[in-house]
């Protein structure tokens, strides 16, 4: 997850607790979150590429610049890191919406994806001129999908008629250019069915909040068995040992425990789902301690490097093949979880490619 | 005027004269990073100010290729073509507003109604050609609210509604809180856009004396007038036509782009089609002769560097203060612009201050 504007400190003096305040803070006016940050992340961005991750999430919300302009500056200044672009549907046409992204990927050497993202609190929507209702939004969604399927694997022209989107001899000359594909992979966030419909028809990956693996396991082989990946969204806080790791995510709840950003979001389904609840352990890693008053995203992975390793490994088991990782501060719990977590999780990959090729 | 994909490259005016980006495999439809790098650099050294970045189906997103231009260079400014009504304004202030903040704040907005009734349809957009204006204006008009920052948006049209807007990346430049706003177009509704939204009217060149009192008349209401036009300048007024006159294609390519403008529902370009067929030389110096071929845009003016020089100061002295030039190839026409005209309107300026 691509920190917010100004959350990198490049001086390496941020504590866990003035990184996840930062980020609290991040929508409100006085922030410096809305603006372009390119040292920072830059800054980041070399780093992750260092740590061995793969690619970074770039959230969109009125709070922040434009993902897919963001993930067009870091693509120029990194060589291997992927850029997964949030956007929301419905907010341009998919003509406008496929040239901007086949631009990208021609300037970026493919390497940008998208999050789409059906919408996320009424009251944003509205300020976008969006005024269709949650489910709606998810069937202007599908039909906004399949226009860019088409021009992505156009022969000719896209001709559509639907009941939100009509294009009438469509044609892009500037194609989605990648090494190895001809169209972006497109993650689809969500909890409600809906969403989960829309990966399973439009989708490369379903990206969902993390759950223990046995609540995940039906939904993950559901996802598998219509042909996509599935990506679990989480925070971690990895430490020497589990009690060291779990006084430093208690240390991030607020002063005032009646704080709660959540409201933000009170169209989300995912929003709804978690966020009350008295026994905050999921089981003995995953805690949601943090999630009443920052919502979803910020359930945390907690414990020791072993303990960790040992955790993905098990969602690995049960299908789950991406990760989308927080963490305060966020370059500090990078760096750590590449130089701590990553060699344990191979370790153990190449362990059983052995044992099941001897 | 910035070039296509892949016409940096390219060694010769006529090939570059005929990038016809509506060929089904032309290299303008890809980035061209390298290109474009190499033009943008050369622009700062001779002195140029902003490039323009043309918007149609057949070329990359104008908006990520200033992104990607800007981050190489200093003090080049990005005028960006968008064709309003693709996106919902919120979206596109959020990205114009990104842009700035990446980008130093130059940047810079060509709007332009549309182009083709055609070309729309496959954009999603139905609407005609004077609706299309009207839509302009309701978007320009929420736009300038999100820009102007005084509290959240709220706006109902007969296009655009938007409730309790809200933004909070803001148009970042040393000197400006929004972006300066170029409006093109030769019809009474571009004309009436500019002076109600726009900082400038972007238009075709003219003569001096047809364009004066046209200019003056947005001069007088605060807004700027810049032109469009081809230099071509050579050591004297008959090399450069003989310059000009090779770009001629062969028929059958004429005969194709012919084909291709008539589709248009372009006022600038119908105006500029005809000034070709009725009349070639517009004065001594200004030649419709390639519109025909070419497109509205390659209404030419032709003659040695002092000519050239004494002509721009014409086109200042009626008001105009901005050109934006093509040439071919695009970037030695730059370059001898640079060098040997630009000295000239800048001497004869400090003369006459």
């Amino acid at each position: 997850m691509l920190p917010k504007g100004g959350e990198v400190d490049l001086q390496g003096q941020q504590t866990a607790y003035e990184a996840a305040r930062y980020r609290i803070m991040s929508t409100s006016s006085t922030s410096a979150a809305p603006r372009p940050d390119m040292e920072g992340w830059s800054y980041f961005a070399r780093h992750a590429e260092e740590a061995g991750i793969d690619s970074i999430l770039i959230s969109f919300s009125r709070y922040e610049p434009d993902p897919l302009l963001v993930s067009c500056a870091l693509g120029l200044v990194t060589t291997k890191l992927k850029f997964i672009a949030a956007y929301r549907s419905g907010l341009a046409q998919p003509t406008t919406f496929v040239q901007q992204v086949n631009t990208v990927s021609g300037l970026i050497g493919g390497r940008v994806s998208i999050n789409i993202v059906a919408g996320s609190s009424k009251e944003e929507q509205y300020g976008y001129g969006d005024f269709l209702a949650h489910d709606e939004r998810y069937a202007r969604a599908e039909e906004f999908l399949a226009v860019c399927h088409s021009f992505w694997s156009a022969e000719s022209e896209v001709n559509f008629e639907g009941k939100y989107y009509r294009v009438e001899h469509g044609k892009l000359a500037t194609p989605f250019l990648a090494p190895d594909r001809t169209a972006p992979e497109i993650y689809i966030s969500g909890h409600s069915e809906a969403s989960a419909r829309l990966a399973c028809a439009q989708g490369s990956c379903w990206l969902r909040v993390i759950d223990t693996p046995e609540k995940l396991e039906p939904h993950v082989a559901r996802a598998r068995a219509c042909g996509i990946a599935v990506c679990l969204r989480l925070a971690i806080m990895c430490r020497p040992t589990r009690d060291e790791a779990y006084s430093a995510v208690e240390a991030l709840l607020p002063e005032d425990k009646r704080e709660s950003t959540i409201a933000l979001k009170d169209d989300s389904q995912m929003y709804r789902e978690k966020v009350t609840g008295d026994d905050f352990w999921l089981n003995r890693s995953l805690w949601t301690g943090l999630a009443p008053h920052y919502g979803p995203v910020w359930t945390t992975l907690l414990g020791s490097p072993e303990e960790l390793a040992e955790a993905f490994l098990a969602y690995k088991a049960i299908g789950v093949s991406e990760f989308i990782i927080s963490g305060w501060p966020e370059v500090d719990e990078m760096i750590r979880f590449g130089r701590e977590v990553i060699p344990l999780v191979r370790e153990a990959e190449r362990r059983q490619a052995k044992i099941a090729f001897p | 005027m910035l070039p296509k994909g892949g016409e940096i490259a390219m060694k010769t005016a006529q090939e570059t004269s005929r990038v016809l980006t509506t060929k089904a495999k032309s290299p303008a439809a890809l980035p061209d990073l390298k290109g474009w790098t190499q033009f943008a650099r050369c622009a700062e050294d001779a002195g140029i100010e902003s490039v323009l970045l043309s918007f149609s189906r057949y070329e990359p997103d104008t908006m990520f290729v200033a992104c990607a231009v800007g981050r190489v260079t200093t003090k080049l400014k990005f005028i960006v073509a968008y064709r309003l009504g693709l996106m919902q304004p919120a979206t596109f202030v959020q990205q114009v507003n990104t842009l700035s903040g990446l980008i130093q704040g130059r940047v810079a907005l060509n709007v332009v109604a549309g182009s083709s009734a055609l070309e729309q349809r496959g954009y999603g957009d139905f609407l005609e050609h004077d609706e299309r204006y009207a839509r302009a204006d309701e978007f320009l008009e929420i736009c300038h609210s999100f820009w102007k920052r005084n509290g959240a948006v709220d706006f109902e049209g007969k296009y655009w509604r938007v409730e309790r807007g809200k933004l909070l990346t803001p148009f970042q430049a040393p000197d400006r809180i929004m972006p300066e706003v170029y409006v093109s177009g030769h019809s009474e509704q571009a004309k009436a856009l500019a002076l109600a939204r726009g900082s400038c009217w972007l238009r075709l060149i003219d003569t001096p004396e047809k364009l004066a009192p046209m200019v003056k008349s947005f001069r007088d209401r605060g807004v700027e007038v810049c032109l469009r036009l081809c230099v071509i300048c050579r050591p004297s007024r008959a090399e450069a036509i003989e310059a000009a006159r090779s770009l001629l294609p062969d028929e059958e390519i004429s005969r194709q782009e012919r084909s291709i403008l008539a589709g248009s529902d372009s006022h600038t370009l119908k105006q500029a089609l005809a000034a070709a067929d009725e009349v070639g030389w517009l004065n001594k110096h200004l030649w419709a002769g390639l519109v025909p071929h070419y497109g509205s845009s390659a209404m030419t003016l032709l003659g040695s560097p002092e000519e050239l020089a004494e002509i721009f100061l014409d086109y200042k002295r009626i008001g105009v203060t901005q050109f934006i030039i093509a040439g071919w190839p695009k970037l030695d026409e730059m370059l001898i612009f640079g060098r040997e005209v630009m000295p000239r309107v800048r001497a004869a300026e400090r003369k006459h201050r």
